[in-house]
């Protein structure tokens, strides 16, 4: 088993063969380095805190026990990681919903995702962040923006987002293209 | 297939719903067939990988609960000791687990469920690490002191992840409410904010991730309002040199 201390100083590509050798140390380097990230999407998207919770520890001991699943040439870790999170975290609404998201959902409590049982603690908690997703998609227009988050946060499809927003199918295509083109275009520009 | 005539344009089209997981099933099968046989929307997708990365990351951070890590780390190591069939001492970890785990009392997991990764990008892993120690990393990256600011005793460590890196804290000390940190990076005379704000665990860790440290020659963590601001509005509590 690693040290801990070693561990840090390893990138996260070298911590995987370690996680997947069952190396405990490593893996708790691997989540205090995106475990954090990870709960903020899963709590973005689910929109309440034990929700949130669920899918982390889900979505990491997923990872805990297929570590060597993970392949360098198709991403980094992080991105891995948190494409398992948003992925489970997506299932989660949509059970809640049944068989499909609602496809008369209202696009901007999609947006937010607010529950509809939480504590007090956790509205204020969501109102300290709720709207303030800034950063990449915060420079979009807000068409863009809107069916970015639609499909990323809400899992809907692009059919449904149409429908949601009234809008021919390929103007949605066209939007999220559009947006993602931006911000690809700001992060080689170096202002990300 | 030529790429001149296996209907690039048309299947372009659908390459940002893709990435965003926006297709209809027999969409997804269909496309995936085409982008087998695509150089081209391979290429685009590549390319727009990073843009698809920086979505997550630009949400607002949340404190972990507190009770989490220890759960999880429970977990695994409980599996750990399993996989070496009991030959490991378990009480190491038992033991500093103590009575929060206890008290917390278990949760129960669900089986894991395999899961595809959207990203495409390929990353080039060049890993280093800055610290306390300033000796020479045996990574074979450069190993720093960190000059804190107005923070002595914050440790940051900065892992580089292809184009980006991660920047991991620890020893940060409770912000006020309505404070979150914000990363900065330096290009020359050009300071610019890191998109991904973040906030200190209760055991005072945090991490953000910088999109590009292409050109980047430090890193600083400042404190400011909740929602961020575009220039530093306080003394940073972290400057890191980054070796060039």
């Amino acid at each position: 088993m690693v040290k801990r201390e070693k561990a840090e100083r390893l990138a996260d590509e070298e911590l995987m063969p370690l996680i997947a050798a069952k190396d405990p140390e490593a893996f708790e380097v691997f989540f205090d380095r995106h475990g954090g990230a990870a709960y903020s999407l899963a709590y973005r998207i689910v929109g309440e805190r034990t929700g949130a919770e669920d899918v982390v520890q889900e979505a990491f001991i997923s990872i805990w026990r297929s570590g060597a699943r993970f392949d360098r040439a198709r991403g980094s870790v992080r991105a891995w990681t948190l494409s398992i999170v948003r992925n489970r975290a997506i299932d989660v609404l949509r059970s809640r919903a049944g068989k499909a998201p609602k496809l008369t959902f209202d696009d901007e409590l999609a947006l937010e995702q607010r529950p509809s049982d939480d504590s007090t603690e956790d509205e204020a908690m969501r109102h300290e962040t709720a709207g303030e997703v800034r950063g990449a998609l915060g420079t979009l227009p807000g068409d863009q923006a809107k069916v970015i988050e639609l499909a990323y946060f809400g899992g809907f499809s692009h059919s449904e987002i149409a429908g949601m927003l009234g809008v021919p199918l390929g103007t949605v295509k066209g939007r999220m293209r559009l947006g993602l083109e931006k911000i690809r275009g700001e992060l080689a520009e170096g202002l990300a | 297939m030529s790429e001149m005539n296996n209907g690039h344009e048309r299947w372009s089209e659908e390459l940002a719903a893709y990435m965003l997981g926006a297709l209809e099933p027999a969409e997804l099968a269909a496309f995936e067939q085409h982008l087998e046989d695509c150089d081209r929307c391979r290429a685009e997708a590549r390319w727009l990988a990073p843009a698809l990365q920086a979505v997550p990351e630009s949400v607002e951070r949340v404190e972990l609960p507190a009770g989490l890590r220890t759960r999880l780390m429970a977990e695994v190591q409980a599996e750990a000791e399993h996989h070496v069939g009991g030959a490991r001492s378990g009480g190491g970890w038992r033991r500093r687990l103590g009575d929060l785990w206890r008290g917390e009392g278990r949760r129960g997991l669900r089986p894991a469920i395999g899961l595809a990764a959207l990203a495409l990008v390929v990353a080039a892993i060049a890993g280093y690490v800055v610290g306390n120690g300033g000796s020479t990393s045996p990574n074979g990256g450069g190993q720093l002191t960190v000059e804190s600011g107005h923070a002595p005793g914050v440790v940051a460590t900065m892992v580089r992840e292809g184009q980006g890196g991660s920047l991991h804290l620890r020893n940060v000390r409770p912000i006020p409410d309505g404070r979150v940190l914000e990363a900065w990076v330096q290009r020359g005379d050009k300071v610019t904010p890191v998109r991904a704000l973040f906030v200190p665990d209760r055991e005072g860790r945090a991490t953000t991730t910088v999109a590009n440290m292409d050109g980047v020659e430090t890193v600083m963590v400042t404190v400011e309002p909740a929602g961020g601001t575009e220039a530093p509005t306080s003394a940073p509590i972290v400057t890191m040199p980054i070796p060039g």
